[in-house]
């Protein structure tokens, strides 16, 4: 037979649940966090001081209520003393940002990614955390550093399996960063930008809510971050959501990965651009320019759309009928090419997706745009803070 | 599903010897975008008139929120929380953002405009709407991008404390990023809670952010379906020919 909790056990839950909820929500009256966790006002009190004291929220009387009566304290979350440092490293460059609690970011910076491994990539990066570090206030205190990034994470040390299109197989990427920036950084977590996205929606974005979500990550890859019942679908060893390695066309292309025909190879941005004739062209502007094209009148440009459109449409109705998700979020450039071709995503999915799958499914575009990676990174730095803010 | 915020039953609406609505019914929910759409002609403009007060109707029921009523002029509809956006904006380019939002509505604290008040209420608008293009709200009209003016347009009709907003044609003439913003706009207004009517000629705006689709062929009311439910080819038919398989005009009404 188990002992119910201790004492120590439910303050430590409680404490996380009140800081977890200014992170989140930001600014917020004692009256209001009384009634949004159910706890009693002294409890409330007792936490915020316990909080405060340690300099993770701070309490300020509101500017004016327009009510009778004494008002109660606000409590907001000490963003610009408690901070993580987030970075995203994608196939052509690296942002660089450090970010608040409260998730707000207060400052940020970027530079194309170098070619080559992980310590390669990770110079720029401490470089970087070591300029912001100098304009930081003394008594703030960093809590980590998260990255996200575009390949196969491993969860429990951050070793990225495979990054087909950054060229890298098992590269210890936290490790590295961390090895340059002992002292700055008391931690380094690593995951995939897909799945942070989808954190970030999930936790201040367009998802908020809700929790049965598929957030599509595409650039050059296709990755899926799958939030079902509220918890993160990562796998056994963090690497699912790797939707975009479905085979889709087995007589099609070959795969970066090494298989043929896989579902990115028909919907990443090598296929709409080789579609519309423009090989040689990389990154999210030429697949604007495409999309461009394509609304102006250009019949190659059009076709391509299309033809990328349908391929987007076959995938995300599998899914649905797999996942049975609420929300699915277009990110990446994959919010320009469904934008313009929704016609197509819709209407395969409403003719593949079985009727009590797809009947409540919305389809959507991010809310944090391209901030979304960095906030997910960052989420992932404050996650123990949140789980134990005194320990 | 709750009560439609709008539902108009049976309206028959002509200019002289031309029916131009002939038995039209819509319904429109809060927090949905419902697509109007139809080929040039098919009376979409003139069943946004008749919403807005513009054009009184011959005969059938307006009813808002289930409730019968009378809308014989634009305040009237503004009254029940109908705002439209017309294609021209109808924005003052010599007037800044605050002074167009509430152009003929100006907020006072005694004789004087209340400025402040007025610009604060423009800010917070249009930061619920998640809108980061735009600078300042003491920018002058003339001064703002295609993108920029249909986002103060749309701003302005959300002030209100509107519960419908009517959207006619809002991406036309615009790029493709503008395209893009504008239509994630229309999505957050009934993400936030209002009803959304979004008049659009272009397949993927409407496929892209509306939950019904209402198509108008010569007049009548071919249909209205749920997005999810219909594909593209079919949307077309009813555009084109009045019905679609099972779903539109029945034959006679087609062939008329």
């Amino acid at each position: 037979m188990r002992a119910g909790p201790s004492q120590e056990e439910i303050r430590r839950q409680n404490l996380g649940a009140l800081l977890r909820f200014v992170h989140v929500r930001g600014s917020i009256s004692r009256a209001e966090l009384t009634s949004e966790l159910g706890l009693n006002r002294s409890t409330i009190g007792a936490l915020t001081a316990d909080l405060a004291a340690v300099g993770l929220v701070s309490e300020e009387a509101p500017r004016e209520t327009g009510r009778a009566g004494r008002p109660s304290l606000v409590v907001r979350p000490s963003s610009d003393l408690v901070y993580a440092y987030a970075a995203s490293v994608e196939v052509d460059r690296i942002r660089v940002a450090r970010v608040g609690l409260g998730g707000v970011i207060l400052d940020q910076r970027e530079a194309p990614r170098p070619h080559g491994e992980a310590i390669e990539a990770v110079r720029p990066v401490a470089e970087f955390v070591a300029q912001m570090a100098e304009s930081v206030k003394p008594q703030a205190r960093c809590i980590g550093a998260g990255i996200a990034v575009c390949g196969l994470v491993r969860r429990e040390d951050g070793l990225v399996r495979l990054g087909p299109h950054l060229g890298w197989l098992d590269e210890p990427l936290g490790h590295a960063l961390q090895d340059r920036l002992p002292d700055l950084l008391p931690q380094v977590a690593v995951g995939n930008v897909a799945d942070l996205c989808a954190l970030a929606e999930h936790t201040r974005g367009v998802a908020v809510g809700c929790d049965n979500i598929i957030y599509m990550y595409g650039d050059v890859g296709v990755g899926a971050g799958i939030i079902a019942g509220g918890r993160r679908v990562t796998g056994h060893g963090g690497y699912g959501g790797e939707v975009g390695h479905m085979v889709v066309n087995p007589h099609g292309r070959p795969c970066g990965c090494g298989s043929r025909g896989c579902w990115e190879t028909e919907i990443g941005e090598q296929a709409l651009l080789r579609a519309a004739g423009r090989d040689t062209a990389l990154g999210s502007e030429a697949v604007l320019a495409v999309v461009e094209a394509a609304a102006r009148g250009d019949a190659t440009a059009q076709v391509a759309v299309r033809q990328v459109g349908d391929w987007l449409g076959f995938g995300v109705a599998n899914l649905v009928n797999i996942f049975n998700p609420e929300l699915v979020i277009f990110g990446g450039t994959l919010r320009d090419v469904y934008l313009a071709s929704a016609a197509q995503v819709r209407s395969r999915l409403n003719s593949i997706g079985l009727p009590a799958t797809r009947e409540h499914v919305r389809l959507r575009t991010p809310k944090l745009g391209g901030d979304a990676a960095l906030l997910g990174a960052a989420e992932l730095a404050f996650e123990q803070l949140l789980a134990d803010p005194l320990g | 599903m709750g009560t439609p915020l709008l539902e108009l039953r049976g309206i028959n609406k002509s200019f002289g010897p031309v029916q131009v609505l002939r038995d039209v019914a819509l319904t429109v929910h809060p927090g949905e975008v419902t697509a109007l759409i139809g080929d040039n002609g098919a009376g979409k403009s003139t069943l946004v008139k008749c919403i807005g007060g513009i054009y009184p109707i011959d005969s059938g029921e307006y009813l808002m929120e289930g409730k019968p009523v009378h809308v014989h002029n634009p305040r009237d509809a503004a009254s029940h929380g109908v705002e439209i956006v017309y294609q021209d904006l109808a924005l003052c380019d010599n007037l800044d953002i605050v002074q167009n939002m509430f152009l003929g509505r100006e907020k006072k604290s005694g004789m004087i405009l209340d400025e402040p008040t007025m610009e604060q209420l423009a800010q917070q608008t249009l930061a619920g709407l998640s809108v980061r293009t735009v600078k300042s709200v003491r920018q002058q009209v003339s001064s703002l991008s295609g993108g920029q003016r249909q986002t103060v347009a749309i701003a302005k009709a959300v002030l209100w404390n509107s519960k419908l907003v009517i959207l006619d044609e809002p991406t036309a003439a615009l790029g493709v990023a503008q395209t893009q913003q504008v239509l994630e706009l229309v999505r957050r207004l009934a993400d936030n809670g209002l009803a959304v009517v979004l008049i659009s000629h272009n397949m993927n705006d409407v496929f892209a952010v509306s939950d019904q689709i209402a198509a108008l062929y010569l007049g009548r009311m071919a249909a209205q379906v749920k997005t999810s439910d219909v594909t593209h080819s079919q949307v077309v038919e009813l555009i084109t020919s009045g019905r679609s398989g099972t779903l539109g005009l029945v034959e006679e009404g087609a062939a008329a």
